[in-house]
């Protein structure tokens, strides 16, 4: 039996906005909270490839796919690259650029008067 | 006393400042390692670079650097008893052009790792730094080093600009073998310095390229060395071949085998099938370890290898590839494990129990304490 939810206060709005990113421990799980664009995203600080604290990783934007000897960029501050393998996780969806079934572990976060709170 | 748990065939100390070297560097080499380091050009850039993200030092410092933190953040993060130490962009030193400068920061690199890293802890194992490019004063840094037990084995870069079988090669492998040490040879600097090109035909494009094909250099030098008889002549030689891989040796051992039935006699001095060669005298450590999507293949492949005597752990702590001896070693099956997690390793370098410091040497296998 899964234990109920609720809510927990992990930052003020402001304070993620200034550091980028905040990884918290709620329940026992690190948790990276990470802001992009004016939405926010909780994922578990546990890469699915071999564990690493994948929210310590760079976020970037990256290469897209592309023709031949072509190179765009974009999604600049929406990918996030594991600090081990590199493996890059879209950040709003958690899901991995080239394997879409891998995925990073995400929680539903709400915001309310300029705090944010992780529902788990 | 307890056995060892997990030892770690390739950890990464780094040097934190060029000029922590310069009390074992003679005068006159001074200022050309503070102003071109250890010089051995070019190279391929990582878009996610070399080093782990989340290894840096509490201070901030290069990752790998800090024998205590190291300690914290490795050691004890994932319960590994012993590391052998492998060196951290100083390998390359035999593809440096002058041999009077590798050969003297061969051995102020050697004495450094002992006053650093050897004193801080007894779980820290040291691999003796070689110039291959002047056997003979490898040798004699061998001779020199050995007599430090806690030197287990002797290093060089894999790159280089001969096969290592070649007979100019052999009085390395002759002091190795006088000294009761495993030749280790690691990657990472396939194609610069004097080295020939990574590939017979010529340089890749990306990082990506050339760290996908660094095993045809293993491919090549495990061929030499096996046909040049170099394990005729040096019959307690073991060579380490470290972060090459693994799943091209069965491919390697059955073409040399099946080759030997019709051309032995170009190689009258082999006695024995060139696989039972390698089978001895080569071992392999995991990390990059293959990951195929059907993970029961990896264990094929570890029995065709036999993996039960040839394959270490190792981590790569702290590169980019590193791998997690709780994950990566997850898809083996359990009774060739624990062979490859500590016991491979355990006999290959004569380390039979729990260094002082583990947790595990405090109390004994009977639940006594020691005094
Ligand atoms: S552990 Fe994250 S990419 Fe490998």
């Amino acid at each position: 039996m899964s234990s109920p939810t609720a809510r927990y206060p992990v930052c003020k709005v402001e304070d993620l906005k200034s550091e980028g990113r905040i990884i918290t421990t709620v329940k026992g799980v690190e948790v990276g909270i990470f802001s992009v664009g004016d939405r926010y995203y909780a994922w578990r600080n546990m890469c699915p490839h071999g564990a690493a604290p994948v929210c310590e990783g760079v976020v970037c934007g990256t290469r897209l796919p592309s023709l031949v000897y072509e190179y765009k960029y974009g999604r600049e501050q929406e990918i996030l690259r594991c600090p081990w393998h590199g493996w890059e996780f879209d950040l709003t969806t958690g899901r991995h650029l080239v394997d879409q079934d891998v995925k990073l572990r995400g929680y539903p976060v709400e915001v309310a008067e300029g705090q944010l709170y992780l529902v788990m | 006393m307890a056995k060892p748990r997990i030892i770690d065939a390739d950890v990464h100390n780094a040097i934190a400042q060029p000029k922590d070297l310069l009390p074992y560097l003679p005068r006159a080499w001074h200022s050309y390692w503070l102003s071109a380091g250890p010089a051995y050009g070019g190279g391929w850039v990582s878009p996610i670079s070399v080093l782990r993200k989340d290894a840096k030092t509490d201070d901030g410092g290069m990752p790998g650097s800090d024998p205590h933190y190291m300690l914290k953040h490795h050691f004890e993060k994932y319960g590994i008893d012993y590391g052998i130490l492998t060196g951290s962009g100083i390998l390359g030193i035999s593809v440096n052009p002058n041999p009077d400068y590798a050969n003297v920061l061969a051995s102020a690199y050697n004495d450094w790792l002992i006053e650093t890293w050897m004193k801080a802890s007894p779980v820290y194992k040291g691999s003796i730094l070689i110039n291959h490019s002047d056997p003979q004063a490898a040798a004699k840094e061998i001779d020199r080093m050995a007599k430090h037990k806690d030197m287990v084995q002797v290093i060089m870069c894999s790159a280089s600009r001969m096969l290592y079988g070649q007979r100019f090669f052999h009085p390395i492998y002759e002091a190795a073998e006088r000294n009761g040490l495993p030749v280790a040879f690691h990657p990472g600097t396939e194609g610069r310095g004097i080295s020939g090109p990574p590939t017979p035909s010529g340089y890749p494009t990306s990082y990506f390229e050339w760290h996908n094909i660094l095993p045809i250099n293993y491919m090549a030098h495990v061929n030499s060395l096996v046909c040049e008889g170099v394990f005729e002549k040096f019959p307690k030689l073991k060579v380490v071949a470290i972060e090459g891989g693994i799943a091209w040796l069965p491919h390697l051992m059955w073409r040399m085998d099946k080759n030997y039935k019709g051309l032995r006699d170009q190689v009258p001095w082999l006695k024995r099938l060139p696989s039972e060669y390698i089978l001895e005298h080569i071992r392999l450590t995991t990390q990059p370890i293959e990951e195929p999507r059907n993970s029961e293949h990896l264990n094929q492949i570890l029995d065709m290898v036999d993996a039960g005597r040839t394959v270490m752990f190792s981590s790569d702590y702290p590169h980019w590839d590193f791998d997690n001896p709780r994950m990566a070693l997850a898809p083996i099956r359990k009774d060739l494990r624990s062979r490859i997690l500590a016991d491979n390793a355990m006999e290959l370098y004569g380390l039979q129990d729990v260094p002082d410091s583990s947790p595990l040497a405090t109390e004994s296998s009977e639940g006594g304490v020691r005094p």
